[in-house]
């Protein structure tokens, strides 16, 4: 009976916070089903529901959507590319602070959380200064290397925390054995961080994927720009295409969606590993 | 196999002094037990000896090397831990052939080294299965099968049994000390469990606070400790303690200890000393009234089959005997004491230390 009521109140909350949430999904999705006249219908389904809109985006066959594929892929790039770089900074600067107890990474760590002090909507202008002083504007490096930036100090936390719950013993094992810190780290430590490096690399790479501000500010031709910043494009026109600038959106989301579904697993797990000592 | 020789060992850490300056060697191919409550010092001593903590000062050596400056995988050791540490991503013969494979072993010398030793300890159906797979006992013996692959000069355990189950324990010990005598490499092993002390070394070393109370071979320890400390540490049950004054009269020794005057044979020691005397529980035995007895008062019975043990109320002292045999006695029934002849120790009731075999 308790059970039962437990279950009836949680499903009071759990069936708006899925409409609320699942709602402008549902919208993004007529929208890509939909012709243009049908899209501001308001209509909950289309008379006439059509794929043409996928079509369209898949053959570039609109101005805005001339480098689909192209941007496409340098979304892909450069997220993956955040994503690696990011788990290598990461797990080299948590081994050493975590591990092998650098002097005074505690600091440095500190240090680095402090920048989230500063929303990253204000450090895009200095951003930009610096990308210019090194001349990497336009250049897709400058976007990986600001995202890093922004991703790091999160991943060097959440991958502390989680070394700081492996067995010293492991460690010292390992030295006994004759590894160095080299081999301790590409041996022991790695593997044994699987789970944790799987939640932090899908962590940078979605929020490279999803950047748009700083995508925005640091690349400008047509042809290095990732998607986000084409779809923003989408807007400069008086009689936007709706219709496309919804398909390619949800186009855009399902990479993400397929992504966190296969580490769903790890994501919780890592995230949340160590946030509370047990 | 090597003899280890410790000189002069301090470790600090910070301000605070945890080792102070302990110095005995282990001969080669010697089995030696570390033991001492938690706190003592044993631990760290055996990590000192591991290159795992800096030594604060004083000389380790290996083989009459000095080993302070050399890193632990250059000291040619292999140590066991209380929680195993085995890597839990490699399987059992990964785990085995860890070290060598660092060493960049040949890959054959590798497997045949791993399934030498996994033969050894009955190892080989596990081989390919990961740590996580393994109960506790088998857990055990692929972290000293780990140990053996590397055939090293010394092997160290730090407590390796704590983590197991009482029955699994003695079975565990047994086979350590089998495996010592099979493999005969010097042996430092590191408890606080007095019984493992007793039943495993070759000789003992007690430790307290960062000192050696006293080092010797197990039987030695219990029939001659050097002071308090030790008689009190070794044995189960403990040896009973009474503090008294030393009386000497007409030829006859006692210890008088409130209303109670506690014979003893003729011995050393000054009349009106204060002393402690200290009975282990199976030299007490009961007897009737009289002059080589103490009277008590029966409080408990415990019996466990081959033994008895009885806790008895002398004075203001409770005193633990232990009988072969199961004497007909009951709780509440009054009875006398009489210690074995020359089986009480004096300690002098200050420093502790041992006055002699009364």
């Amino acid at each position: 009976m308790k059970r039962a009521l437990t279950e009836a109140r949680l499903l009071l909350i759990g069936i708006p916070v899925a409409i609320w949430t699942l709602l402008p999904i549902y919208h993004l999705f007529l929208f890509s089903i939909s012709t243009k006249d049908e899209a501001f219908s308001g209509r909950l389904w289309p008379e006439h529901p059509t794929l043409r809109n996928f079509s369209i985006v898949f053959h570039q066959e609109h101005y805005f959507l001339n480098h689909f594929w192209e941007q496409l892929w340098n979304s892909l790039v450069i997220a993956v590319a955040v994503g690696f770089l990011t788990l290598f900074i990461a797990a080299s600067a948590a081994f050493a602070i975590s591990r092998l107890k650098t002097r005074g990474g505690r600091t440095i760590l500190n240090f680095a959380l402090f920048t989230y002090f500063i929303p990253a909507a204000f450090l895009a202008v200095p951003m930009y200064k610096a990308m210019g002083t090194y001349g990497l504007l336009n250049h897709q490096s400058a976007l990986i290397l600001a995202m890093v930036t922004i991703a790091a100090p999160y991943a060097i936390w959440v991958l502390k925390q989680a070394s700081d719950k492996l067995p010293y013993e492991l460690d010292e094992a390992a030295k006994i054995d004759g590894a160095s810190p080299l081999q301790l780290f590409r041996l022991v430590y790695l593997p044994l961080m699987a789970p944790s490096l799987v939640a932090v690399g899908t962590y940078a790479l979605l929020l490279a994927w999803n950047e748009y501000l700083y995508a925005f500010l640091l690349l400008s031709k047509d042809t290095n720009i990732t998607l986000p910043v084409a779809l923003g494009h989408f807007l400069s026109a008086d009689d936007s295409p709706w219709e496309l600038l919804m398909t390619t959106g949800l186009i855009y989301a399902l990479p993400p969606a397929a992504i966190y579904y296969t580490f769903k697993r790890y994501m919780v797990s890592g995230l949340t590993s160590g946030a509370v000592k047990s | 196999m090597a003899s280890v020789s410790f000189q002069n060992i301090e470790k600090t850490f910070g301000t605070t002094k945890v080792i102070h300056g302990i110095s005995f060697d282990i001969h080669d191919g010697e089995f030696m037990v570390l033991v001492g409550p938690s706190g003592c010092g044993k631990s760290t001593l055996l990590r000192m000896l591991a290159g795992l903590e800096e030594i604060s000062g004083g000389t380790i050596a290996i083989d009459g090397r000095a080993v302070n400056d050399v890193d632990s995988k250059d000291r040619d050791i292999a140590m066991v831990f209380q929680s195993y540490a085995l890597y839990p991503h490699m399987t059992v013969r990964d785990n085995m052939g860890f070290s060598l494979k660092l060493r960049k072993a040949n890959p054959a010398v590798i497997t045949e080294r791993v399934t030498k030793a996994a033969k050894i300890l009955n190892l080989d159906p596990y081989l390919e299965r990961y740590p996580r797979e393994l109960s506790g006992g088998q857990r055990q013996r692929v972290a000293m099968g780990r140990a053996i692959v590397r055939d090293p000069k010394v092997f160290l355990f730090d407590e390796p049994l704590s983590n197991l189950d009482a029955k699994l324990r003695v079975q565990m010990r047994s086979e350590i000390k089998a495996l010592h005598q099979r493999l005969k490499t010097t042996t430092v092993y590191v408890t606080h469990d007095q019984i493992e002390a007793m039943t495993m070394a070759d000789r003992i070393v007690v430790m307290h606070d960062g000192r050696v109370e006293q080092i010797g071979e197990p039987l030695d320890l219990y029939d001659k400790p050097d002071n308090l400390f030790v008689a009190q540490f070794i044995g189960s049950p403990a040896m009973n303690v009474v503090n008294g004054s030393l009386r000497r009269s007409n030829g006859h020794a006692y210890v008088e200890c409130g209303s109670v005057n506690w014979p003893i044979p003729p011995g050393p020691g000054a009349d009106g000393q204060a002393v402690a005397l200290g009975v282990r529980p199976e030299h007490l035995a009961l007897a009737g009234a009289g002059r080589e007895s103490v009277p008590g008062e029966i409080i408990v019975v415990e019996p466990t089959g081959a033994e008895t043990e009885l806790l008895v109320q002398v004075g203001d002292a409770q005193i633990t005997l232990v009988t072969t045999g199961r004497p007909n006695v009951n709780p509440g029934e009054k009875v006398g004491l009489a210690i074995d002849p020359g089986a009480a120790h004096l300690f002098d009731a200050k420093s502790g230390q041992r006055l002699a075999t009364a």
